[in-house]
């Protein structure tokens, strides 16, 4: 069968697609398109983000309706795989592979030749910065690189959809920037890129294109500024691992923005909550490197908070 | 509003489709088990009853002298075979539970799984590269050594061995082999795909595996209830082995009765297959 895309399909599309798993219904009557360039699939945790993604992905049979990648149907046509690349959330597998071997042996399932693997794999190890570890287990990989190697699998094989399950989450400020920049510039060169998050800051700096998913339905979907202005009246937490938390705390203490601060007990964790995540971000950007920031996280509980007001609207 | 490119972008994925496309499964998954030496060991270790066997017919060809009580002790013709067969079972069962426990349980577990799945490969594909991983590594210990056994006998002994009504000998070696390696394939990839841990997977697979001939073989001593061979997988290759090799049987039940046991397996192992190859949630 062709892998050639159905002229004029939306790359990905759901008609009415339903998902449940025994009783559970992840995904609830689904109806969306994902238009070319990066769209941002936002919701809390168990919303249905994987869900959707991987019934995209066409790891699942929806239950009911129909979901179609490129024109044809998700599940069941692994031809298209040619044209997609999946980044899942789990990191730790293949541990005993070197950053090569672990790209060389997927591309290899994607039916490139061997040099070809071997080239293709160290271009996409250098477009995520991960060329001088190439000879270095994954198992030795910090969770910045590892989350770099599973997009540069993703990318590889140079598809023209992308589907990114939380492709930031606990990068470290410097690689988080990359990452987005990575998105960001495959967007603009044509590509159609799914990306799931529970953040909302995250999404904002990939693209403007929301779809907003919560108990396994579409809320809304379209410009994210209009869900911007509604999270203001919501505090944002943001949890950081840092080398010097203190140092950290110090830099942050005189904000007006920063409602509260606290440390874990480890002394290497520390959760600010702030009423206005752009400016933290922006003074966090000036210290990160000082103070050594290894990780950050931010809890959907503030994003909660803002689906339970769209709920209720 | 966003522009993006439109330039023509060359198409270079591979189009048709490899034909062969669970072979880089297979391929990886032996490269890592044979890198590791105590596996390697292992695999030589499943050697040693040819070696035990070659040396038997050497002896047997070479020292004319040997007393005629044992000569007609020991086996002749396909009964050599089938006896091979009987003392490479328990090796190939070390070897596939070392080999195959983790094979599906580690992917389950770390959600590989849902990478291969988001490559162009189908379900089936996935399935039959881990199966692939498994036959080759038993055929390498049965049918190879099992074709050279045949080929021993046959140069040392072509008088007893060279004949016409030993001519099926060599396919049934061979077809023996493949019995043994897939009904052990089968049911290690199954049990391997029930669990989430290659550890779990492989105690499961050999305690069922030795439990159930232990069983077998209690419930056939006290209750003499010769259906018992069908409720060990061994029991019901060796009986089926027996048959094909025209070894005399040890049991008395038809050999058709332990082979539609071994398809049952089979058919089970593949059901357990589709049931829980599958893409999964990752809970943490």
């Amino acid at each position: 069968m062709s892998t050639a895309p159905v002229v004029g399909a939306a790359p990905i599309e759901f008609v009415r697609a339903s998902r449940w798993y025994g009783p559970v219904i992840a995904l609830n009557d689904v109806t969306a398109t994902v238009p070319p360039g990066v769209t941002g699939l936002l919701g809390p945790n168990g919303a249905g983000k994987s869900t959707f993604l991987k019934l995209a992905a066409g790891q699942f049979a929806p239950s009911q309706g129909e979901v179609r990648l490129l024109g044809r149907p998700a599940w069941g046509s692994p031809e298209v795989f040619h044209r997609v690349g999946f980044c899942p959330e789990p990191d730790a597998f293949w541990e005993n592979l070197t950053g090569l071997q672990f790209l060389a042996g997927l591309l290899r399932l994607s039916g490139f030749e061997e040099a070809e693997c071997r080239e293709r794999a160290l271009a996409a190890l250098d477009t995520v910065a991960l060329a001088d570890a190439k000879d270095r287990k994954l198992g030795g990989y910090s969770k910045g690189m590892r989350q770099r190697a599973k997009i540069a699998q993703a990318i590889a094989h140079d598809p023209d959809v992308l589907l990114l399950d939380e492709p930031v989450s606990g990068l470290d400020p410097v690689n988080r920037r990359r990452v987005i920049d990575l998105v960001k510039k495959l967007g603009r060169e044509g590509k159609t890129i799914l990306v799931s998050s529970h953040i909302l800051h995250e999404v904002e700096a990939l693209t403007r294109r929301v779809l907003l998913i919560h108990n396994g339905r579409v809320l809304a979907e379209g410009d994210i500024r209009e869900i911007r202005d509604l999270l203001d009246e919501h505090p944002h937490t943001v949890t950081l691992r840092s080398r010097e938390p203190r140092a950290l705390a110090r830099a942050f203490v005189d904000a007006p923005h920063i409602l509260t601060m606290s440390f874990a007990p480890d002394g290497e964790w520390l959760t600010v909550q702030t009423a206005k995540p752009d400016e933290f971000y922006g003074v966090l950007a000036d210290h990160a490197i000082e103070a050594g920031v290894t990780e950050m996280y931010s809890p959907d509980e503030d994003l909660e908070s803002v689906f339970k007001y769209l709920v209720a609207r | 509003m966003p522009v993006y490119e439109q330039t023509y972008r060359r198409y270079e994925a591979r189009e048709p489709l490899r034909t062969v496309r669970f072979w880089p499964i297979t391929r990886e998954a032996l490269r890592l088990l044979l890198s590791r030496w105590a596996f390697l060991g292992l695999v030589v270790l499943c050697w040693l009853p040819f070696l035990g066997f070659a040396i038997y017919l050497w002896a047997m060809t070479q020292f004319a002298q040997v007393p005629e009580g044992m000569l007609s002790a020991l086996p002749r013709g396909g009964a050599v075979f089938a006896l091979y067969f009987k003392w490479q079972l328990p090796l190939c069962l070390l070897l596939t539970t070392f080999g195959g426990a983790g094979l599906v349980a580690n992917d389950l577990r770390t959600g590989a799984i849902l990478v291969y799945l988001s490559r162009p490969l189908t379900r089936r594909d996935y399935v039959i590269g881990k199966l692939c991983v498994l036959m080759a590594l038993n055929l390498a210990v049965t049918l190879a050594p099992g074709l050279l056994l045949y080929g021993v006998a046959c140069a040392l002994a072509p008088a007893q061995f060279v004949t016409l009504e030993l001519a099926w000998l060599g396919p049934a070696v061979a077809l023996h082999a493949l019995l043994l390696s897939l009904s052990l394939s089968l049911a290690a990839l199954a049990v391997s795909a029930l669990s989430k841990s290659g550890r779990v997977a492989g105690l499961a697979f050999f305690g069922l595996m030795i439990g159930l001939d232990i069983v077998q073989g209690i419930v056939g001593v006290i209750a003499h209830w010769t259906p018992a061979i069908l409720m060990s997988v061994q029991a019901c290759i060796n009986a089926v082995g027996e048959a094909l090799l025209g070894s005399p049987p040890e049991d008395a039940l038809h050999w058709i009765w332990p082979a539609l046991a071994l398809v049952a397996v089979w058919a089970a192992s593949l059901l357990v297959l589709r049931t829980r190859v599958r893409a999964v949630e990752i809970v943490r």
